[in-house]
């Protein structure tokens, strides 16, 4: 009943919020298009006529900051997160299904490594790489990457195994399927949207970590796309149209990876809690 | 089964990107026997193509190696260089980075006597009597650099021979609604707050006590002693009497030249670098520049020399790597190019800066010159390195002891206290 | 030279006994799994034992061990400028329990994870309310409000500094509307670090919105018209049936803020850089990484890692047991 009287009075407002939230974020997206002038002067105004020439500028800097650092993120983040996945949904799926206190343990012990920031460990950490040879090394990052996301990893597909019925992983074993097939065939599927999330979570996380790559893969082995935003703050300062068009470069693909995995995420994240 | 294909793809695309770096600099004219890395940083004004170029020239008189340039991810390039120490990767040759600790550890090598005779300067920032960051130039710090225009404004004819001109013109300027200084430090650049303070630590403490932070280490001042804390308070009068608006706080480094620029105070203590970035984009009004003015107008002239390249202990080749290190800072075409780009004033003997200077850089140039001629020079606080400086780290807490100082937050003697405790913290 | 020699031995030598018996732990936790897997009652979990291996070995080495050798640090004062390191027991803790700046930086984490936490979660259930339609306008802005959470801390600092500082865009903003002196919003030592949750808040929001949104889509239609014609007002409705099927999506939001307003590191780094002034925005991942690495003195940084480890520990325990607790009664 109230919905119909005020029926303008939502859409008003959620188009209201919304724009005020956005600001932020039109702000940087406008500037990319602006020239450089007039930022400055006219900070919100829109881009008329719009120019390329922060981008193209970004494109073909001379150190190629740029797509050198999109090349390693991009192999930095899918193989950390391909792994991870997997890594994480056989985890999850023992710890679910576990009844034994080890695996409780297992689980606190997980749990609490979620809400460790990277900084405080992070100097011990290039100790076990440099004993392990892995310092400065795509590799190392990687497997950096796996051990301190798999808690979270581990945290949804748990969530989510819940929901998926164990009559369903017997009837495959009493068909005579080894366990590796049961799991890859029957289990992995059926945890599809929490994949979903767990790829989009950690593929965002891995691929804005600025701190970590900074350190570990140190300054001769490249860097990537996030600490290059970083540096770039650094090289033009208040130079807006360069640094915000670097930055526009740098999320660009991250957006894209979310959009396509979109639908599956949110069901991922809540599948197991919400309609469980 | 269409999954796992995926999955194969994803892999090996990823393992086939793998260890895409940044190839080594160009130089040409080297045969490429020794790979030495270099660190250098970025800036508006030292780009990339400064750096290269700059690099290029001293390969091509250093036959045998070959530079592989490695770029700190913001100005820091100490804190940088430290962060590459802790996990094993200091670079062989290192730009602008403070030696402190580094040198005491044994993690830098020494030049001799006989490498430094072409510095004007060759005891510059010693540790232990030793030299491991070549001193190749020198700065005033800081410079009083102000817009003419808004002295016009406020009706004053005479740039402040004395600390109480300095509060007559601030006075003046406050009346006619200006802010009479320009002082920043937001954020990373947390550093630029220090000018004011390393102005009075100059005219009031160093002025009398040359080796302070010597004595200090030995023990036998403190800053919490009537000299030090007295300039302390000067600073803190500047912002309590508004002529240093608190404001600037949020302003990066870049932020606070520009509000400079755009007339949002009338004085700027800043170092001499300043100077060129003045005379290459010129602001809409006339600079001028006079020395941070003393008590009763005695010259002082706070200086930092310094600052140059330092070669790692363990480098591939220790030896070539210093002959590299000592023709990049020697070469004259080099320090031409820190002089246009950064305003610098280059300690190597028979050095002549180019004649088409502009007259910040000039009137900045003169302030040196007159201080060597007055043999009024002293150490610029907090910039010293070698020894009789801070203990490492110490200067960015001051840094941040200062913002407290401009807020209000901090009393004079609760700063001085606290760079003391401080101290002791860092050398425990 | 022969000092050299002895300072890197200094920093290798404590590492090195430490990492064997806490490879040969990770072992034995290995071997036990196995063992107890293959004498299971369920035999099909036999092998998916021997599954969760490799994830558990990961996080051992590149989380557990460094752990350890933290909690072994913190009893040293290890620093790689001053060698060589020695044993001092515990006057790192004993110092700390002192430490005006580190008690600094603990209150701060503390009220930024609770800010963050607080309105994030209220501020997301509101709009989540406001958006549960679905037409094409609101699924449009569900996207609009997700954005930040896929940006960079970085790039997101960026941006609110530009906002933020005191000739920024919210400032200019002010003046416009006749503010003559706006606040300080970074350069107010009263006023950064709220400045600072409330960006956390701003890039956090997003996620709580589609969270309690898959929340309230879970609400059966049924429940709530059964209770409209019950005559339960909509304050009533809301308490009665629509919040106690949010316990999940709660749950959730709760422990992803907690994570985050934790974490704040990155926001700190780029934006005020502890300041304004000593320690007025420091959190303690910031404090722990300026104490490492700019005054080098890994023991004593080591112990404060130590306590924040265990404090986070314990909240996080304590808060998923509430959470879960409430979820199972309801």
């Amino acid at each position: 009943m109230d919905d119909r009287t005020h029926s303008w009075l939502r859409p008003l407002v959620a188009v209201f919020v919304g724009a005020v939230f956005f600001l932020p974020l039109y702000l940087v997206v406008v500037n990319v298009f602006k020239p450089g002038a007039d930022i400055v002067p006219h900070p919100a105004g829109l881009p008329l006529p719009p120019t390329l020439d922060n981008i193209s500028a970004v494109l073909s800097r001379p150190d190629n900051l740029f797509t050198f650092g999109l090349i390693n993120s991009i192999a930095v983040t899918a193989l950390s997160i391909t792994i991870l996945t997997v890594l994480s949904a056989m985890l999850g799926h023992y710890l679910a299904r576990s009844k034994r206190v080890l695996a409780k343990v297992a689980m606190v012990t997980l749990l609490c490594g979620l809400m460790i920031p990277v900084p405080v460990i992070l100097e011990p950490i290039t100790g076990v790489l440099k004993t392990l040879g892995l310092m400065t090394s795509l590799q190392g990052l990687v497997l950096v990457n796996v051990g301190y996301y798999v808690p979270f990893g581990v945290l949804l597909f748990m969530g989510f195994v819940r929901s998926v019925p164990l009559e369903l992983e017997e009837a495959a074993e009493l068909d005579g399927a080894s366990k590796l097939r049961v799991f890859w065939q029957v289990v992995f599927p059926l945890l599809r949207p929490a994949s979903a999330s767990v790829l989009i979570f950690l593929g965002v996380w891995i691929w804005n970590d600025f701190l970590t790559p900074l350190i570990l893969l140190g300054p001769d082995s490249g860097t990537t796309v996030t600490v290059g935003v970083y540096r770039a703050i650094g090289q033009h300062q208040s130079d807006f149209g360069a640094v915000f068009a670097f930055m526009f470069l740098a999320t660009l693909p991250i957006l894209v990876f979310y959009l396509a995995l979109q639908k599956n995420f949110v069901k991922g994240l809540t599948g197991g809690a919400v309609k469980g | 089964m269409r999954r796992s294909i995926v999955f194969c793809l994803v892999t090996t695309l990823a393992v086939a990107g793998c260890g895409v770096g940044e190839k080594p600099a160009a130089t040409p004219a080297s045969g490429g026997k020794v790979e030495l890395s270099f660190l250098v940083f970025e800036t508006p004004n030292l780009n990339a193509a400064f750096w290269d170029a700059a690099i290029a020239r001293a390969s091509a008189k250093v036959p045998g190696v070959t530079i592989k340039k490695l770029v700190t991810p913001n100005v820091d390039r100490t804190g940088y260089a430290k962060q590459l120490d802790a996990s094993g990767h200091l670079p062989d040759i290192l730009q602008s980075v403070n030696p402190a600790g580094f040198a005491e550890a044994g993690k830098l090598a020494a030049f001799t006597d006989d490498e430094l005779t072409n510095f004007i300067a060759p005891k510059a920032g010693a540790v232990d009597g030793k030299i491991y960051q070549l001193p190749y130039n020198t700065q005033v710090i800081p410079v009083v650099y102000y817009n003419k225009d808004a002295f016009a404004k406020a009706g004053i004819t005479e740039t402040p021979k004395t600390y109480k001109d300095l509060l007559d013109v601030s006075a003046k300027l406050k009346a006619k609604n200006i802010t009479p200084f320009v002082v920043g430090g937001g954020g990373a650049d947390t550093w630029a707050d220090m000018y004011p303070l390393t102005g009075t630590v100059a005219t009031d403490v160093y002025a009398k006590t040359p080796d302070f932070l010597t004595q200090r280490k030995d023990g036998k001042v403190k800053f919490a002693d009537a000299d030090f804390t007295k300039a302390a308070q000067k600073v803190a009068d500047l912002a309590k009497q508004g002529y240093i608006d608190p404001a600037g706080l949020s302003r990066s480094y870049a932020d606070t030249e520009q509000a400079f620029r755009d007339g949002k105070g009338a004085m700027y203590p800043m170092g001499s670098w300043f100077a060129t970035s003045a005379d290459n984009n010129k602001p809409g009004f006339e600079i001028g520049a006079f020395p941070w003015p003393s008590d009763d107008g005695t010259p002082v002239t706070p200086t930092f020399t310094g600052g140059g390249t330092s070669v790692s202990a363990s480098a591939p080749n220790v030896d070539l790597a210093k002959k590299w290190a000592l023709a990049f800072d020697e070469d004259k075409e080099n320090n031409d190019a820190f002089v246009k780009l950064d305003g610098s004033i280059p300690a190597i003997k028979g050095y002549t800066p180019p004649t088409d200077m502009g007259p910040v850089y000039q009137a900045t140039v003169a302030i040196y010159q007159q201080g060597m001629k007055d043999n009024s020079i002293v150490n610029a606080f907090s910039q010293e390195t070698g020894d009789g400086s801070l203990p490492p780290g110490l200067a960015d807490k001051s840094a941040l002891g200062v913002q407290d100082l401009i807020t209000g937050k901090k009393s004079a003697g609760d700063f001085a206290s606290y760079l003391d405790d401080q101290w002791a913290k860092a050398t425990q | 030279m022969t000092e050299i020699q002895h300072g890197t031995r200094g920093e290798v030598d404590p590492a090195a006994p430490r990492q064997s018996p806490s490879h040969g732990g990770s072992r034995q936790r290995g071997a036990a799994i196995r063992r107890r897997a293959s004498a299971r009652i369920w035999p099909k979990l036999g092998r998916f034992g021997l599954f969760a291996l490799p994830g558990l070995v990961a996080y051992v080495v590149f989380v557990l061990i460094p752990i350890g050798m933290t909690g072994y640090y913190s009893f040293t004062n290890r620093n790689p400028f001053n060698p060589p390191t020695k044993w001092v027991g515990l006057r790192n803790y004993g110092d700390l329990l002192g430490d005006q700046e580190f008690r600094q930086a603990l209150v701060n984490t503390v009220i930024i994870a609770v800010i963050v936490t607080v309105f994030a979660n209220v501020g997301g259930l509101l709009i989540a309310m406001l958006l549960d339609r679905p037409t094409k306008l609101y699924v449009a802005l569900r996207g609009i409000f997700f954005t930040p959470v896929v940006l960079s801390a970085v790039v997101i600092s960026v941006i609110w500094q530009a906002v933020l500082t005191d000739d920024g865009l919210l400032n200019s903003l002010l003046r416009g509307l006749g503010v003559d002196h706006p606040p300080g919003w970074l350069s107010d030592p009263d006023l950064a670090l709220y400045s600072i949750a409330w960006i956390i808040t701003w890039q956090m929001l997003g996620f709580c919105v589609v969270v309690y949104l898959a929340g309230l889509q879970g609400v059966p239609r049924e429940l709530q018209e059964a209770a409209s014609i019950d005559g339960a007002g909509r304050l009533a409705r809301f308490r009665n049936v629509t919040w106690p099927m949010l316990a999940p999506a709660l749950t959730i939001n709760t422990v992803m803020l907690l994570i985050t307003g934790f974490k704040a590191y990155d926001q700190i780094q780029v934006i005020t850089n502890g300041g304004p002034g000593t320690g007025t925005t420091s959190t303690m991942a910031f404090q722990v990484v300026q104490t490492a690495f700019n005054g080098n003195h890994i023991g004593y940084s080591s112990a404060m890692a130590a306590v924040m480890l265990v404090l986070v520990a314990t909240v996080s325990v304590i808060v998923l047991r509430l959470l879960q607790r409430r979820e199972v009664t309801q």
